[in-house]
Protein backbone atom coordinates (compact mmCIF):
# COMPACT_ATOMS: atom_id res chain seq x y z
CA UNK A 1 0.00 0.00 0.00
CA UNK A 2 2.48 2.54 0.41
CA UNK A 3 3.98 2.49 -3.17
CA UNK A 4 2.44 5.51 -4.16
CA UNK A 5 4.61 5.85 -7.16
CA UNK A 6 5.25 2.29 -7.79
CA UNK A 7 2.97 2.05 -10.54
CA UNK A 8 3.53 1.85 -14.60
CA UNK A 9 0.31 4.10 -16.28
CA UNK A 10 -0.65 3.21 -19.59
CA UNK A 11 -2.07 5.08 -22.20
CA UNK A 12 -5.99 6.34 -21.21
CA UNK A 13 -8.01 6.27 -24.31
CA UNK A 14 -9.96 9.80 -22.95
CA UNK A 15 -11.54 9.92 -26.56
CA UNK A 16 -13.32 6.85 -26.58
CA UNK A 17 -14.21 7.13 -22.62
CA UNK A 18 -15.48 10.61 -23.64
CA UNK A 19 -17.75 9.34 -25.85
CA UNK A 20 -18.78 6.18 -24.33
CA UNK A 21 -20.24 7.98 -20.99
CA UNK A 22 -21.57 10.76 -22.99
CA UNK A 23 -23.50 7.97 -24.88
CA UNK A 24 -24.82 6.44 -21.57
CA UNK A 25 -25.39 10.23 -20.11
CA UNK A 26 -28.05 10.61 -23.10
CA UNK A 27 -29.97 7.26 -22.70
CA UNK A 28 -30.45 7.91 -18.80
CA UNK A 29 -31.39 11.70 -19.14
CA UNK A 30 -34.19 9.64 -21.91
CA UNK A 31 -34.73 7.54 -19.72
CA UNK A 32 -35.52 10.10 -17.18
CA UNK A 33 -37.93 12.97 -19.27
CA UNK A 34 -39.61 9.38 -20.14
CA UNK A 35 -40.76 8.49 -16.59
CA UNK A 36 -41.02 11.72 -15.93
CA UNK A 37 -43.66 12.47 -18.29
CA UNK A 38 -45.07 8.81 -17.82
CA UNK A 39 -46.01 9.73 -14.29
CA UNK A 40 -47.72 13.08 -15.35
CA UNK A 41 -49.95 10.96 -18.10
CA UNK A 42 -50.69 8.85 -15.40
CA UNK A 43 -52.05 11.50 -13.38
CA UNK A 44 -54.16 12.52 -16.54
CA UNK A 45 -55.34 9.40 -16.79
CA UNK A 46 -56.16 8.80 -13.61
CA UNK A 47 -57.87 12.24 -13.45
CA UNK A 48 -59.76 11.39 -16.46
CA UNK A 49 -60.52 7.67 -15.97
CA UNK A 50 -62.49 8.82 -12.45
CA UNK A 51 -63.91 12.00 -14.08
CA UNK A 52 -65.73 9.80 -16.72
CA UNK A 53 -67.26 7.42 -14.54
CA UNK A 54 -68.64 9.80 -12.29
CA UNK A 55 -70.14 11.66 -15.06
CA UNK A 56 -71.39 8.37 -16.80
CA UNK A 57 -73.12 7.30 -12.68
CA UNK A 58 -75.09 10.32 -12.94
CA UNK A 59 -76.44 10.29 -16.27
CA UNK A 60 -77.67 6.01 -15.59
CA UNK A 61 -76.55 2.53 -14.70
CA UNK A 62 -78.12 0.76 -17.58
CA UNK A 63 -76.08 2.52 -20.37
CA UNK A 64 -72.74 2.68 -17.99
CA UNK A 65 -70.98 -0.33 -19.75
CA UNK A 66 -71.46 0.77 -23.35
CA UNK A 67 -70.48 4.64 -23.42
CA UNK A 68 -67.36 4.04 -21.07
CA UNK A 69 -64.46 4.99 -23.02
CA UNK A 70 -61.47 2.76 -22.12
CA UNK A 71 -57.90 3.28 -20.91
CA UNK A 72 -56.19 3.28 -23.89
CA UNK A 73 -58.84 5.24 -25.81
CA UNK A 74 -58.20 8.51 -22.60
CA UNK A 75 -54.26 7.40 -23.31
CA UNK A 76 -54.41 7.78 -27.20
CA UNK A 77 -56.69 11.15 -26.83
CA UNK A 78 -54.39 12.75 -24.44
CA UNK A 79 -50.94 11.59 -26.24
CA UNK A 80 -52.56 13.43 -29.40
CA UNK A 81 -53.88 16.58 -27.79
CA UNK A 82 -57.33 16.10 -28.40
CA UNK A 83 -57.90 16.07 -24.14
CA UNK A 84 -54.93 18.66 -22.91
CA UNK A 85 -52.65 17.06 -20.33
CA UNK A 86 -53.17 19.48 -18.11
CA UNK A 87 -51.37 17.51 -15.25
CA UNK A 88 -48.38 16.69 -17.78
CA UNK A 89 -47.97 20.29 -18.13
CA UNK A 90 -48.21 21.57 -14.81
CA UNK A 91 -45.96 19.09 -13.88
CA UNK A 92 -43.24 20.50 -16.43
CA UNK A 93 -43.92 24.06 -15.18
CA UNK A 94 -43.59 23.16 -11.51
CA UNK A 95 -40.18 21.38 -12.78
CA UNK A 96 -38.71 24.17 -14.33
CA UNK A 97 -39.55 26.53 -11.75
CA UNK A 98 -37.73 24.48 -9.06
CA UNK A 99 -35.22 23.81 -11.18
CA UNK A 100 -34.39 27.54 -11.67
CA UNK A 101 -34.91 28.11 -7.85
CA UNK A 102 -32.10 25.42 -7.59
CA UNK A 103 -29.97 26.68 -9.55
CA UNK A 104 -30.00 30.25 -8.15
CA UNK A 105 -29.24 28.97 -4.42
CA UNK A 106 -26.82 26.15 -5.31
CA UNK A 107 -23.02 27.63 -4.81
CA UNK A 108 -24.20 29.10 -1.42
CA UNK A 109 -25.86 25.98 -0.77
CA UNK A 110 -22.50 24.18 -1.63
CA UNK A 111 -20.31 25.64 1.03
CA UNK A 112 -22.59 25.82 4.08
CA UNK A 113 -21.20 24.59 6.97
CA UNK A 114 -17.68 24.98 5.90
CA UNK A 115 -14.74 27.48 7.07
CA UNK A 116 -13.30 28.92 3.70
CA UNK A 117 -11.79 31.79 2.13
CA UNK A 118 -11.64 32.98 -1.76
CA UNK A 119 -8.23 32.85 -3.54
CA UNK A 120 -8.10 35.35 -6.16
CA UNK A 121 -5.08 36.39 -8.62
CA UNK A 122 -4.02 38.74 -6.00
CA UNK A 123 -3.32 36.27 -3.20
CA UNK A 124 0.72 36.56 -2.45
CA UNK A 125 1.20 33.21 -0.42
CA UNK A 126 3.04 30.78 -2.42
CA UNK A 127 0.39 27.63 -2.11
CA UNK A 128 -2.81 30.14 -2.99
CA UNK A 129 -0.84 31.77 -5.48
CA UNK A 130 0.12 28.15 -7.20
CA UNK A 131 -3.37 26.69 -6.60
CA UNK A 132 -4.90 29.96 -9.17
CA UNK A 133 -2.04 28.98 -11.25
CA UNK A 134 -2.81 25.32 -11.45
CA UNK A 135 -6.64 26.51 -12.56
CA UNK A 136 -5.47 29.48 -14.69
CA UNK A 137 -3.46 27.00 -17.01
CA UNK A 138 -6.26 24.22 -17.10
CA UNK A 139 -8.60 27.09 -18.41
CA UNK A 140 -6.41 27.64 -20.99
CA UNK A 141 -6.24 24.60 -21.72
CA UNK A 142 -9.74 23.95 -21.43
CA UNK A 143 -10.40 27.04 -23.29
CA UNK A 144 -12.73 28.04 -21.26
CA UNK A 145 -13.98 31.75 -21.60
CA UNK A 146 -13.93 32.14 -17.52
CA UNK A 147 -12.26 31.92 -14.56
CA UNK A 148 -14.22 29.79 -12.05
CA UNK A 149 -14.07 31.42 -8.50
CA UNK A 150 -11.69 29.08 -6.03
CA UNK A 151 -12.28 28.46 -2.37
CA UNK A 152 -9.83 26.85 0.09
CA UNK A 153 -11.79 25.19 2.59
CA UNK A 154 -10.11 24.80 5.84
CA UNK A 155 -9.95 21.06 6.51
CA UNK A 156 -7.83 18.13 6.80
CA UNK A 157 -9.48 15.72 4.85
CA UNK A 158 -8.20 15.42 1.39
CA UNK A 159 -11.06 16.40 -1.08
CA UNK A 160 -12.20 19.08 -3.60
CA UNK A 161 -15.05 19.82 -5.34
CA UNK A 162 -16.97 21.94 -8.58
CA UNK A 163 -19.91 23.58 -8.74
CA UNK A 164 -22.40 26.54 -10.70
CA UNK A 165 -24.66 25.92 -13.19
CA UNK A 166 -22.58 27.63 -16.24
CA UNK A 167 -19.07 28.14 -16.80
CA UNK A 168 -19.86 32.08 -15.97
CA UNK A 169 -21.52 31.25 -12.59
CA UNK A 170 -19.12 28.06 -11.50
CA UNK A 171 -16.62 27.44 -8.47
CA UNK A 172 -14.39 25.11 -7.50
CA UNK A 173 -12.89 23.98 -3.86
CA UNK A 174 -10.62 22.35 -2.43
CA UNK A 175 -9.66 21.19 1.27
CA UNK A 176 -6.37 22.60 2.52
CA UNK A 177 -5.21 19.08 3.25
CA UNK A 178 -5.50 18.31 -0.41
CA UNK A 179 -3.27 21.14 -1.23
CA UNK A 180 -0.58 20.67 0.75
CA UNK A 181 -0.44 16.73 0.35
CA UNK A 182 -0.20 16.69 -3.54
CA UNK A 183 2.54 17.91 -5.83
CA UNK A 184 1.99 20.52 -8.54
CA UNK A 185 1.16 17.94 -11.18
CA UNK A 186 -1.18 16.21 -8.73
CA UNK A 187 -3.07 19.70 -7.73
CA UNK A 188 -3.26 20.13 -11.61
CA UNK A 189 -4.95 16.80 -12.51
CA UNK A 190 -7.39 17.29 -9.67
CA UNK A 191 -8.67 20.91 -10.96
CA UNK A 192 -8.65 19.64 -14.26
CA UNK A 193 -11.43 16.89 -13.01
CA UNK A 194 -13.25 19.06 -11.33
CA UNK A 195 -12.69 21.85 -14.26
CA UNK A 196 -14.27 19.07 -16.54
CA UNK A 197 -16.59 18.84 -14.68
CA UNK A 198 -17.52 22.22 -15.30
CA UNK A 199 -17.37 22.53 -18.99
CA UNK A 200 -19.11 19.17 -19.14
CA UNK A 201 -22.45 21.10 -17.70
CA UNK A 202 -22.39 18.06 -15.19
CA UNK A 203 -23.66 20.15 -12.16
CA UNK A 204 -26.44 21.21 -13.93
CA UNK A 205 -26.93 18.10 -15.43
CA UNK A 206 -27.18 15.87 -12.14
CA UNK A 207 -29.24 18.92 -10.68
CA UNK A 208 -31.65 18.74 -12.80
CA UNK A 209 -31.85 14.50 -13.00
CA UNK A 210 -32.57 14.68 -8.93
CA UNK A 211 -34.94 17.72 -8.88
CA UNK A 212 -36.99 15.86 -11.39
CA UNK A 213 -36.72 12.27 -9.80
CA UNK A 214 -37.36 13.85 -6.20
CA UNK A 215 -40.92 15.80 -8.19
CA UNK A 216 -42.01 12.57 -9.54
CA UNK A 217 -41.55 10.41 -6.86
CA UNK A 218 -43.62 13.07 -4.70
CA UNK A 219 -46.46 13.10 -7.50
CA UNK A 220 -46.69 9.39 -7.23
CA UNK A 221 -47.01 9.91 -3.92
CA UNK A 222 -49.95 12.63 -4.02
CA UNK A 223 -51.25 10.06 -6.86
CA UNK A 224 -51.50 7.27 -4.26
CA UNK A 225 -52.45 8.36 -0.95
CA UNK A 226 -55.54 9.77 -3.24
CA UNK A 227 -56.10 6.80 -4.48
CA UNK A 228 -56.08 4.60 -1.05
CA UNK A 229 -57.96 7.49 0.79
CA UNK A 230 -60.87 7.61 -1.59
CA UNK A 231 -60.88 3.68 -2.15
CA UNK A 232 -64.37 3.59 -1.81
CA UNK A 233 -65.09 4.65 -5.03
CA UNK A 234 -63.10 2.32 -6.54
CA UNK A 235 -65.84 -0.12 -6.87
CA UNK A 236 -67.63 1.93 -8.81
CA UNK A 237 -65.01 2.48 -11.18
CA UNK A 238 -65.20 -1.07 -12.42
CA UNK A 239 -62.14 -2.63 -14.80
CA UNK A 240 -60.88 0.76 -15.53
CA UNK A 241 -59.54 2.34 -12.14
CA UNK A 242 -58.63 -1.17 -11.08
CA UNK A 243 -55.98 -1.74 -13.64
CA UNK A 244 -54.84 2.19 -13.17
CA UNK A 245 -54.68 1.19 -9.34
CA UNK A 246 -52.69 -1.92 -9.43
CA UNK A 247 -50.14 0.57 -12.07
CA UNK A 248 -50.36 3.24 -9.26
CA UNK A 249 -48.76 0.93 -6.63
CA UNK A 250 -46.73 -0.56 -8.75
CA UNK A 251 -44.81 2.84 -9.59
CA UNK A 252 -44.86 3.85 -6.04
CA UNK A 253 -42.60 1.39 -5.65
CA UNK A 254 -40.62 0.45 -7.96
CA UNK A 255 -40.42 4.44 -9.42
CA UNK A 256 -37.95 5.16 -6.46
CA UNK A 257 -35.42 2.16 -6.82
CA UNK A 258 -35.17 2.50 -10.36
CA UNK A 259 -34.75 6.60 -10.00
CA UNK A 260 -32.37 6.03 -7.63
CA UNK A 261 -30.52 3.67 -9.97
CA UNK A 262 -30.52 6.47 -12.74
CA UNK A 263 -29.00 8.93 -10.41
CA UNK A 264 -26.27 7.09 -9.18
CA UNK A 265 -25.44 5.13 -12.45
CA UNK A 266 -25.16 9.04 -13.85
CA UNK A 267 -23.10 10.35 -11.28
CA UNK A 268 -20.51 7.75 -11.91
CA UNK A 269 -20.91 8.18 -15.62
CA UNK A 270 -20.15 12.27 -15.33
CA UNK A 271 -16.94 11.25 -12.97
CA UNK A 272 -15.59 8.62 -15.91
CA UNK A 273 -16.26 11.66 -17.91
CA UNK A 274 -14.21 14.17 -16.00
CA UNK A 275 -11.46 11.54 -15.04
CA UNK A 276 -11.60 10.92 -19.23
CA UNK A 277 -11.75 15.32 -19.41
CA UNK A 278 -8.44 15.66 -16.84
CA UNK A 279 -6.39 13.40 -18.89
CA UNK A 280 -7.31 15.61 -22.20
CA UNK A 281 -6.13 18.60 -20.40
CA UNK A 282 -2.98 16.95 -19.05
CA UNK A 283 -2.46 14.85 -21.65
CA UNK A 284 -1.13 12.58 -18.68
CA UNK A 285 -2.88 10.17 -16.69
CA UNK A 286 0.35 9.58 -14.46
CA UNK A 287 -0.97 12.33 -11.94
CA UNK A 288 -4.92 11.78 -11.60
CA UNK A 289 -3.55 8.35 -11.03
CA UNK A 290 -1.27 9.07 -7.90
CA UNK A 291 -3.46 12.11 -6.76
CA UNK A 292 -6.33 9.39 -6.46
CA UNK A 293 -4.24 6.74 -4.99
CA UNK A 294 -2.80 9.24 -2.17
CA UNK A 295 -6.00 10.50 -1.17
CA UNK A 296 -7.32 7.06 -1.08
CA UNK A 297 -4.25 5.99 0.94
CA UNK A 298 -4.45 9.22 3.03
CA UNK A 299 -8.14 8.43 4.23
CA UNK A 300 -7.39 4.99 4.97
CA UNK A 301 -4.66 5.95 6.97
CA UNK A 302 -6.44 8.88 8.71
CA UNK A 303 -10.15 6.96 8.89
CA UNK A 304 -11.11 7.49 12.46
CA UNK A 305 -9.76 11.00 12.09
CA UNK A 306 -11.43 12.08 9.01
CA UNK A 307 -14.26 10.45 9.69
CA UNK A 308 -15.55 12.75 12.92
CA UNK A 309 -13.96 15.30 10.32
CA UNK A 310 -16.58 14.80 8.10
CA UNK A 311 -18.93 13.87 10.52
CA UNK A 312 -18.28 17.26 12.28
CA UNK A 313 -18.61 19.28 9.46
CA UNK A 314 -22.15 20.58 8.76
CA UNK A 315 -24.34 19.74 5.50
CA UNK A 316 -21.61 17.34 4.57
CA UNK A 317 -24.55 15.57 2.60
CA UNK A 318 -24.81 18.20 0.06
CA UNK A 319 -21.42 17.73 -1.28
CA UNK A 320 -20.75 14.32 -1.18
CA UNK A 321 -22.05 13.35 -4.25
CA UNK A 322 -19.80 16.11 -5.84
CA UNK A 323 -16.43 15.35 -3.99
CA UNK A 324 -13.88 13.91 -6.27
CA UNK A 325 -13.46 10.96 -3.80
CA UNK A 326 -16.52 9.65 -1.92
CA UNK A 327 -15.92 9.63 1.86
CA UNK A 328 -18.19 6.57 2.20
CA UNK A 329 -16.04 4.90 -0.45
CA UNK A 330 -13.53 4.54 2.71
CA UNK A 331 -14.49 0.88 3.95
CA UNK A 332 -16.22 -0.50 0.89
CA UNK A 333 -14.00 0.63 -1.71
CA UNK A 334 -12.96 -3.07 -2.35
CA UNK A 335 -16.33 -4.43 -3.52
CA UNK A 336 -17.27 -5.19 -6.96
CA UNK A 337 -21.42 -5.98 -7.96
CA UNK A 338 -24.30 -4.84 -6.69
CA UNK A 339 -22.87 -2.43 -3.82
CA UNK A 340 -21.52 -0.91 -7.10
CA UNK A 341 -24.49 0.14 -8.19
CA UNK A 342 -25.91 2.29 -4.79
CA UNK A 343 -22.59 4.37 -4.94
CA UNK A 344 -21.87 7.72 -6.22
CA UNK A 345 -18.89 7.52 -7.10
CA UNK A 346 -17.77 3.97 -9.86
CA UNK A 347 -14.96 2.47 -7.23
CA UNK A 348 -11.38 3.07 -6.68
CA UNK A 349 -10.17 0.26 -8.72
CA UNK A 350 -12.84 0.59 -11.83
CA UNK A 351 -11.69 4.47 -12.25
CA UNK A 352 -7.96 3.20 -12.25
CA UNK A 353 -8.81 0.90 -14.66
CA UNK A 354 -10.50 3.29 -16.94
CA UNK A 355 -7.58 5.74 -16.91
CA UNK A 356 -5.58 2.91 -18.58
CA UNK A 357 -3.70 1.54 -14.79
CA UNK A 358 -3.51 -2.03 -14.73
CA UNK A 359 -1.89 -3.15 -11.82
CA UNK A 360 -4.39 -4.10 -8.76
CA UNK A 361 -2.50 -3.64 -5.80
CA UNK A 362 -4.98 -1.18 -4.56
CA UNK B 1 -53.83 17.15 -46.06
CA UNK B 2 -52.12 14.92 -43.83
CA UNK B 3 -49.47 13.76 -46.51
CA UNK B 4 -48.80 17.38 -46.70
CA UNK B 5 -48.39 18.05 -43.00
CA UNK B 6 -46.02 15.50 -43.05
CA UNK B 7 -43.92 16.74 -45.84
CA UNK B 8 -43.91 20.16 -44.02
CA UNK B 9 -42.34 18.91 -40.96
CA UNK B 10 -39.66 16.90 -42.78
CA UNK B 11 -38.70 20.24 -44.38
CA UNK B 12 -38.62 22.30 -41.24
CA UNK B 13 -36.58 19.17 -39.97
CA UNK B 14 -33.93 19.71 -42.68
CA UNK B 15 -34.29 23.56 -41.68
CA UNK B 16 -32.84 23.14 -38.28
CA UNK B 17 -30.96 20.05 -38.92
CA UNK B 18 -29.37 22.48 -42.03
CA UNK B 19 -29.07 25.36 -39.68
CA UNK B 20 -27.77 23.67 -36.61
CA UNK B 21 -25.22 22.19 -37.99
CA UNK B 22 -24.21 25.13 -40.12
CA UNK B 23 -23.67 27.22 -36.68
CA UNK B 24 -22.05 24.58 -35.34
CA UNK B 25 -19.34 25.07 -38.11
CA UNK B 26 -18.74 28.53 -37.40
CA UNK B 27 -18.65 28.08 -33.77
CA UNK B 28 -16.03 25.90 -34.21
CA UNK B 29 -13.74 27.79 -36.12
CA UNK B 30 -14.41 31.07 -34.71
CA UNK B 31 -12.91 29.09 -31.97
CA UNK B 32 -10.00 27.69 -33.78
CA UNK B 33 -9.24 31.40 -34.36
CA UNK B 34 -9.65 32.88 -31.14
CA UNK B 35 -7.26 30.40 -29.69
CA UNK B 36 -4.49 30.85 -32.27
CA UNK B 37 -4.55 33.93 -30.87
CA UNK B 38 -4.71 32.74 -27.27
CA UNK B 39 -0.96 31.52 -28.31
CA UNK B 40 -0.01 35.09 -29.18
CA UNK B 41 -1.38 36.47 -25.99
CA UNK B 42 0.45 33.86 -24.02
CA UNK B 43 3.69 34.91 -25.93
CA UNK B 44 3.45 38.29 -25.46
CA UNK B 45 2.95 37.48 -21.43
CA UNK B 46 5.77 35.27 -21.63
CA UNK B 47 7.38 38.24 -22.99
CA UNK B 48 6.13 40.45 -20.51
CA UNK B 49 6.99 38.76 -17.11
CA UNK B 50 10.41 37.67 -18.30
CA UNK B 51 11.48 41.06 -18.76
CA UNK B 52 10.01 42.07 -15.64
CA UNK B 53 11.72 39.53 -13.60
CA UNK B 54 14.80 39.66 -15.56
CA UNK B 55 14.46 43.83 -14.63
CA UNK B 56 13.61 43.26 -10.64
CA UNK B 57 16.91 40.20 -10.56
CA UNK B 58 19.06 42.70 -12.12
CA UNK B 59 18.43 45.64 -9.69
CA UNK B 60 18.90 43.17 -7.18
CA UNK B 61 22.20 41.91 -8.31
CA UNK B 62 23.38 45.55 -9.25
CA UNK B 63 22.50 47.00 -5.21
CA UNK B 64 24.31 44.09 -4.31
CA UNK B 65 26.91 44.38 -5.92
CA UNK B 66 27.31 48.06 -5.54
CA UNK B 67 26.17 47.55 -1.23
CA UNK B 68 29.03 44.59 -1.39
CA UNK B 69 31.79 46.70 -2.24
CA UNK B 70 30.98 49.79 0.19
CA UNK B 71 30.44 46.93 3.10
CA UNK B 72 33.80 45.71 2.78
CA UNK B 73 35.05 49.10 2.35
CA UNK B 74 33.24 50.22 4.88
CA UNK B 75 34.47 46.91 7.33
CA UNK B 76 38.15 47.97 5.84
CA UNK B 77 37.98 51.07 7.28
CA UNK B 78 36.47 50.38 10.30
CA UNK B 79 39.06 47.31 11.18
CA UNK B 80 41.84 50.11 10.46
CA UNK B 81 40.73 52.51 12.56
CA UNK B 82 39.71 49.40 15.31
CA UNK B 83 43.87 49.04 15.18
CA UNK B 84 45.03 52.71 14.97
CA UNK B 85 42.52 53.48 18.24
CA UNK B 86 40.00 55.97 16.24
CA UNK B 87 37.32 55.05 18.36
CA UNK B 88 35.11 57.55 16.05
CA UNK B 89 36.52 56.42 13.02
CA UNK B 90 35.37 52.93 14.10
CA UNK B 91 31.61 53.65 14.50
CA UNK B 92 31.06 56.05 11.75
CA UNK B 93 31.89 52.86 9.44
CA UNK B 94 29.89 50.82 11.14
CA UNK B 95 26.84 52.99 11.78
CA UNK B 96 27.33 53.64 7.82
CA UNK B 97 27.15 49.35 7.13
CA UNK B 98 23.93 49.46 9.26
CA UNK B 99 22.30 52.19 6.66
CA UNK B 100 23.16 50.32 3.94
CA UNK B 101 21.45 47.23 5.68
CA UNK B 102 18.55 49.18 6.09
CA UNK B 103 18.75 50.46 2.56
CA UNK B 104 18.85 46.99 2.04
CA UNK B 105 15.61 45.74 3.38
CA UNK B 106 13.62 49.01 1.34
CA UNK B 107 15.10 47.22 -1.62
CA UNK B 108 13.53 44.27 -0.51
CA UNK B 109 10.29 45.91 0.49
CA UNK B 110 10.24 47.14 -2.85
CA UNK B 111 10.06 43.80 -4.07
CA UNK B 112 8.14 41.43 -1.68
CA UNK B 113 9.31 37.96 -4.40
CA UNK B 114 12.79 38.62 -2.78
CA UNK B 115 12.17 38.92 0.54
CA UNK B 116 11.81 35.76 1.85
CA UNK B 117 13.67 32.42 1.25
CA UNK B 118 10.96 31.65 -1.08
CA UNK B 119 11.78 33.84 -3.69
CA UNK B 120 13.60 30.98 -5.95
CA UNK B 121 10.53 28.68 -5.26
CA UNK B 122 8.74 31.72 -6.17
CA UNK B 123 10.07 32.32 -9.37
CA UNK B 124 10.40 29.24 -10.33
CA UNK B 125 6.30 28.86 -9.76
CA UNK B 126 5.97 31.78 -11.96
CA UNK B 127 8.22 30.86 -15.10
CA UNK B 128 6.70 27.16 -14.66
CA UNK B 129 2.83 28.42 -14.72
CA UNK B 130 4.73 31.41 -17.66
CA UNK B 131 5.62 28.33 -19.43
CA UNK B 132 2.64 25.80 -18.69
CA UNK B 133 0.30 27.99 -20.22
CA UNK B 134 1.99 28.68 -23.50
CA UNK B 135 1.90 25.37 -23.71
CA UNK B 136 -1.33 24.52 -22.87
CA UNK B 137 -2.86 26.99 -25.07
CA UNK B 138 -0.75 25.42 -28.35
CA UNK B 139 -2.71 22.29 -26.92
CA UNK B 140 -6.10 24.04 -27.09
CA UNK B 141 -5.08 25.59 -30.21
CA UNK B 142 -4.78 21.79 -31.58
CA UNK B 143 -7.97 20.43 -29.93
CA UNK B 144 -10.39 22.65 -31.30
CA UNK B 145 -8.60 22.08 -34.88
CA UNK B 146 -9.23 18.39 -34.31
CA UNK B 147 -12.61 19.12 -33.15
CA UNK B 148 -13.44 20.94 -36.44
CA UNK B 149 -11.64 19.02 -38.80
CA UNK B 150 -13.50 16.11 -37.48
CA UNK B 151 -16.79 18.08 -37.36
CA UNK B 152 -16.65 19.28 -40.97
CA UNK B 153 -15.23 15.62 -42.71
CA UNK B 154 -18.26 13.85 -40.82
CA UNK B 155 -20.71 12.36 -43.27
CA UNK B 156 -23.58 14.65 -43.26
CA UNK B 157 -21.91 17.43 -42.38
CA UNK B 158 -19.45 16.98 -45.14
CA UNK B 159 -22.57 17.38 -47.68
CA UNK B 160 -23.28 20.77 -45.94
CA UNK B 161 -19.86 22.26 -46.40
CA UNK B 162 -19.94 21.67 -49.76
CA UNK B 163 -23.06 23.74 -50.48
CA UNK B 164 -21.27 26.87 -48.72
CA UNK B 165 -17.19 26.29 -49.02
CA UNK B 166 -16.48 29.68 -48.70
CA UNK B 167 -17.27 30.04 -45.12
CA UNK B 168 -17.71 26.43 -44.04
CA UNK B 169 -14.34 24.96 -45.26
CA UNK B 170 -11.46 26.67 -43.65
CA UNK B 171 -8.06 24.77 -43.49
CA UNK B 172 -5.92 25.36 -40.34
CA UNK B 173 -2.53 23.84 -39.79
CA UNK B 174 -1.82 22.01 -36.69
CA UNK B 175 0.65 24.31 -34.34
CA UNK B 176 3.67 21.67 -34.65
CA UNK B 177 8.02 22.54 -34.87
CA UNK B 178 9.87 22.07 -38.10
CA UNK B 179 11.33 18.23 -39.10
CA UNK B 180 14.46 19.53 -38.47
CA UNK B 181 13.78 20.71 -35.00
CA UNK B 182 11.94 17.59 -34.08
CA UNK B 183 15.15 15.43 -35.24
CA UNK B 184 17.70 17.75 -32.95
CA UNK B 185 15.27 17.64 -29.80
CA UNK B 186 14.97 13.54 -30.51
CA UNK B 187 18.59 13.53 -30.03
CA UNK B 188 19.00 15.82 -27.54
CA UNK B 189 20.33 14.53 -24.09
CA UNK B 190 21.35 16.32 -20.99
CA UNK B 191 25.43 17.05 -20.97
CA UNK B 192 26.79 17.73 -17.57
Amino acid sequence: MSETHNFSAGVADWREQLRLNSRRTFWVIVLFVLLYTAVGLLIDLFIHASGYTQAFAVSGYQNYSVAQPNLEEIFISLVTFKIIPWATLIMLGVALISLWITYSLYNQIMLLGTKYEEVTAESTSLEAKQLYNVIEEMKVAAGMKYMPKVFIINANYMNAFASGYSEKSAMVAITRGLMTKLTRAELQAVMAHELSHIRHGDIRLTLTASVLSNLMLMMIDILFYNMIFSGRRRNEGGRNTNILFLIIVIARFVLPIISILLLLYLSRTREYMADAGCVELQRDNGPLISALMKIHQDHQTHAAQYAREYGSTAHENVRRESYIYDPVLMGIENSRGPSDWFSTHPNLEKRLEALGYKDKIV
Amino acid sequence: MSGFIILLVIIAILIIGFISIYNRLIRYIEAVRNNQKQIDIQLDRRYKVFQSLIEVVKKYMDYEQTTLKDVVKLRGQAEAAKESGNEQGRIDAENAISKIASGINVVFEQYPNLKASQNALQLQEEIVNTENKLAFAKQAYNDSIERYNAEKKSFIQSFIVSLARGKLDQSFVYWNIPEETIKTQENYTVKM
